[in-house]
């Protein structure tokens, strides 16, 4: 999973200007400039100058995902609707979206995931204004027809059946399903198959779907690339200035406290056996040291560099690959540690190897010298990544979603600085619990048999 | 604009050969960026395998790049970059394999020193050989197979279209090849092929003269090309449309790739009118292609439906091109995503309970009609300014970043070119309509393809029959779908339905049976 490389790095000292706009300048690691400005409506606009000639890439975050939703029958709709956002307006018909698309010379696209929704296109910065009429007016002017609404969703199905190949996939689906009893993140973002199947039945709902999260308090603009936050600012009151916030607030059901490992398997014997382990993690929060922890720890116990990984897939040749980390999100989650097995027959070999390591730390800690390295992999790792202004983009979205402040992961890595070894060790005895694990197989066998 | 002429040009000036050494060296000098990239590309790729060898220059660059040197361990060099946070990889192509170094300036020096051991004295370690060929091993015989039937459809079609050529092999080789591969094998093929006189080097970001004249220096301690380098293989057209079916168990449903071979690379002009045509027939990726309009949009039949003029790598995953697959030996290619086939559609709508066959057939004939149309028709001349427009600025995004900015620059030079890019955004602004509409004509066309179709067992069979007898394929909709249906697009249905199809052979093959 990429996604814990996307884990940014930002050495920001904020310099806040009167009102409600402002701007936070680097002292090296993040060398770009963050202007913010909020609006009345409760839109956010973010703007990061960059020096890419004649290229912006225009953002909008939307803070809705598959967990927001809520009610039964309706999982993988928060996807579904990023798909019936391409089908037009009564201003512009999807061809002639399509065709303005094209003018602008925009790679464009959408994707959504558990916590958000984002819309992105990079492209002709010349043709700014332009960008933002068109969003402006899909955001706010949304007209698809019922036709139009029933074909959509043949797409999503092609799109799960697409997915569907994978056996890491249907593993996923599987683990979050048994991993979780109340909280929406029991289903993946595609939702579940015979809910992907009914979508077309659905329209009014859609209708109402797009009435509750397509509103500003929900959105943040990010403009990153060869453009001005004045520029941004006038563009957004201009085309956004006049979007209706709105006044739904989803209750995401509480997850119970898991108090016993649970189990997941698919049997597929023309697969490597596959082993994860997926213990419970909390919320992303920039302003406790907990998650800062784990991404430490996890990197420290799973990276290439760890005695682990080492031993399990360079010395003794027990696994094909070996990986871990965990994922930044609204609530809490899981955190995975993944292993392609030569053997089935090393399955519970593996899974005590990982805990051995686990309950290591635990018990001895670690050194210095090692956190201190995991430190400066973590810095590095994100400061050589942000050299165009759509991963500047994409880092920043990432903030923007996870905590709804573009600045959020300056505080984390300010608490990544600050972590001692015994918070490391306090963070693993925490967090790794046995009563909050979901072990996780693919094997030839009925069921996984991994205690 | 005025800042992007001015950029070009520093980039031209800064952009030299170096005649003085052997190698070739492409520099992209980057004072502000905080990052070095250091790139070596090898033309040498899997079209150099010995027969019975297949894979043996993929596990050769990957010992390289995954293994030791002979200073140090593959654990040892983990250790030693892991505060650097330092990346490097290798890239294998059916020509060229490229090394990528890429480290923050504050460790130029230090990283250099450790990584340069992995080219220029690699340890061929036994230990990294097993680990690295047991895993190649268990790519090709089951991830490829059993990941994602999209990917599987398309290393499929190139072992049909190039069967009985250097290319006709995944680049990981085969079932029997990896089998065979020893590391003598590795040994001789880093000597036959990865030499001072088959190399261009690049280096981008902020580094110094001192810097690159060590590179330089080093680079000449590689051993010198011996071997005569092997012409890519061209292939003849084929007679009529081929199909194989690959059949496997609980697939959902039918992913399709097609292609025939066209005589047309960066190094022609040409390339850039046939380029217009294909990004309005469908380009990668977007919503705005045609057959992407009337497969997805309108008819709801799966997730994309694009044509491509070049091979384009991680097709699946990425949204814009990468660099490092420069080939000489090309072909158009069609991709249908997966389809819905007939066992899905009895078990989803009651309406469809007598469906013999899924959309396979369909789709393909919707397809192939509209490339069909194309060639008779031509381009209008408002798509033709409308497509135009938009790639002169679509491809600038193909260079944002540093690594794709060289890496395209080192394959301008596998074309013959300076700067792709560049040179291309000057071609597409002089094409005219009367060139693109006569490179299509010259280029393509339905008469002759290879089309592989990985599916579902209980799918193989109705499918194949009603291909090999271009039977009718009426478009099965469900009833909330047809309710809806705009007259015109049944009426094009019935067309469609009937448009026939040159297909002179299908066979179906059995998943276990494919990359032996």
């Amino acid at each position: 999973m990429k996604l814990f490389k996307l884990l940014p790095v930002f050495l920001l000292v904020i310099a806040c200007s009167p009102g409600k706009q402002e701007s936070s300048t680097s002292d090296g690691v993040f060398p770009y400039t963050i202007h913010q400005k909020e609006f009345p409506n409760g839109l956010n606009v973010v703007t990061v100058p960059y020096e890419s000639p004649g290229i912006a890439s225009f953002y909008i975050v939307v803070r809705a995902g598959s967990r927001e939703e809520v009610e039964a029958g309706k999982t993988g709709f928060a996807h579904f609707f990023e798909h019936m956002m391409f089908r037009g307006t009564d201003n512009y018909s999807k061809e002639e979206y399509s065709n303005i698309l094209k003018a602008i010379g925009a790679g464009a696209n959408a994707n959504t995931w558990l916590d958000r929704t984002v819309y992105h296109m990079t492209g002709n910065a010349g043709m700014l204004d332009k960008m933002f009429e068109i969003e402006s007016d899909r955001f706010m002017n949304l007209n698809y027809s019922v036709h139009g609404f029933k074909t959509e969703a043949g797409a999503v199905k092609g799109e799960y059946t697409k997915n569907y190949a994978s056996p890491y996939m249907q593993l996923n689906e599987k683990t979050s399903e048994v991993a979780f009893d109340t909280h929406t993140y029991k289903h993946t973002t595609m939702g579940f198959w015979e809910d992907v199947v009914d979508m077309p039945n659905q329209y009014e709902y859609s209708l109402q779907f797009f009435d509750r999260f397509y509103r500003p308090e929900y959105a943040t603009i990010l403009v990153v690339g060869d453009v001005t936050p004045e520029q941004v600012n006038s563009l957004s009151e201009k085309y956004f200035g006049n979007w209706e916030r709105g006044s739904y607030a989803p209750e995401i059901p509480v997850e119970p406290e898991q108090t016993a490992t649970r189990f997941a398997h698919v049997q597929n014997a023309n697969f490597p056996p596959q082993l994860s382990l997926n213990y419970k993690s909390p919320a992303f929060d920039a302003t406790t040291k907990d998650v800062a922890a784990l991404e430490v720890i996890t990197q420290i116990l799973f990276s290439q560099k760890s005695e682990l990984y080492k031993k399990l897939v360079i010395d003794e040749r027990k696994c094909r690959s070996l990986g871990g980390g965990i994922f930044f999100t609204r609530d809490p989650y899981l955190m995975t540690v993944r292993a392609s097995l030569i053997s089935a027959d090393d399955l519970q070999f593996v899974k005590d190897e990982i805990t051995a390591a686990i309950q290591n730390l635990i018990e001895n800690g670690v050194d210095q010298k090692i956190m201190d390295e995991t430190k400066s992999n973590l810095k590095y790792s994100f400061a050589t990544n942000l050299d165009s202004s759509t991963s500047i983009a994409e880092a920043l979205s990432y903030a923007i979603w996870v905590s709804g402040d573009p600045e959020a992961f300056n505080t984390f890595y300010q608490q990544i600085d600050n972590l001692t070894l015994e918070d490391l060790q306090e963070n693993a005895k925490k967090y790794f619990i046995p009563e909050h694990l979901t072990i996780s197989t693919i094997s030839p066998a009925e069921e996984g048999g991994v205690l | 604009m005025k800042k992007q002429i001015i950029r070009l040009s520093i980039l031209l000036i800064l952009f030299s050969s170096y005649s003085s050494y052997s190698q070739e060296l492409v520099e992209l000098k980057k004072n502000k960026s905080n990052k070095i990239v250091l790139k070596y590309m090898f033309n040498t790729g899997s079209m150099m395998d010995p027969a019975g060898k297949e894979g043996l220059t993929m596990l050769t660059a990957s010992l390289i790049s995954d293994g030791g040197s002979a200073q140090y361990s593959k654990s040892e060099i983990d250790d030693l970059l892991y505060p650097m946070a330092a990346s490097y990889y290798s890239s294998v192509d059916k020509e060229v394999t490229v090394f990528t170094f890429e480290v923050h300036r504050d460790f130029t020096d230090e990283f250099y020193r450790i990584i340069k051991g992995l080219l220029f004295n690699p340890a061929f370690d036994e230990k990294d050989f097993s680990r690295i060929k047991s895993n190649t091993q268990n790519y090709v015989d089951q991830i490829i197979k059993a990941s994602s039937d999209e990917e599987y459809s398309k290393m499929a079609l190139e072992d049909f279209l190039f069967r009985g050529t250097t290319y006709q092999h995944m680049i990981p080789g085969t079932s029997s090849g990896v089998s065979n591969l020893t590391i003598d094998d590795v040994k001789q093929q880093y000597i036959d092929y990865f030499t001072k006189d088959n190399l261009i080097i690049g280096i981008a970001g902020d580094y110094n003269d001192s810097f690159k004249n060590q590179v330089l220096e080093d680079a000449r301690q590689l051993p010198p090309l011996v071997k005569t380098l092997p012409k890519a293989p061209q292939v003849p057209m084929p007679e009529g449309i081929q199909v194989e079916i690959i059949e496997k168990e609980n697939a959902l449903g039918s992913a399709i790739f097609a292609g025939f071979p066209i005589s047309l690379t960066r190094s022609d002009d040409d390339f850039a009118a046939l380029m217009i045509a294909n990004s309005w027939l469908g380009e990668h990726r977007k919503s705005y292609g045609q057959l992407y309009n009337k497969i997805r949009e309108t008819r709801s039949m799966n997730y994309g439906d694009y044509t491509y003029i070049e091979w384009y790598e991680r097709g699946g995953r990425v949204q814009l091109p990468l660099a490092h697959v420069p080939r000489h030996s090309n072909y158009f290619s069609l991709w249908i995503r997966p389809v819905q086939i007939a066992d899905q559609l009895k078990m989803q709508y009651e309406e469809l309970n007598q469906v013999e066959v899924g959309h396979a057939h369909f789709a393909l004939r919707m397809a192939i009609r509209e490339i069909d149309m194309l060639v008779n028709n031509g381009l209008s001349q408002e798509d033709f300014e409308l497509t135009k427009q938009f790639l002169r600025s679509y491809i600038k995004l193909f260079i944002q970043t540093t690594s794709k900015e060289l890496g395209f620059l080192m394959d301008s030079r596998f074309y013959g070119r300076k700067d792709y890019i560049t040179e291309l955004d000057q071609l597409l602004e002089k094409v005219s309509l009367e060139q693109v509409n006569e490179a299509v004509k010259k280029h393509l066309q339905v008469d002759n393809m290879y089309i592989t179709i990985v599916t579902d067992d209980s799918e193989s069979l109705p499918l194949s029959r009603n291909l090999l007898g271009n039977k009718t394929s009426p478009m099965s909709y469900s009833n909330l779908v047809l309710e809806g249906l705009p007259e015109e697009v049944k009426s094009e249905d019935e067309e469609v339905a009937n448009y026939k199809l040159n297909v002179k052979s299908v066979d179906i093959i059995k998943s276990e049976d494919t990359f032996k």
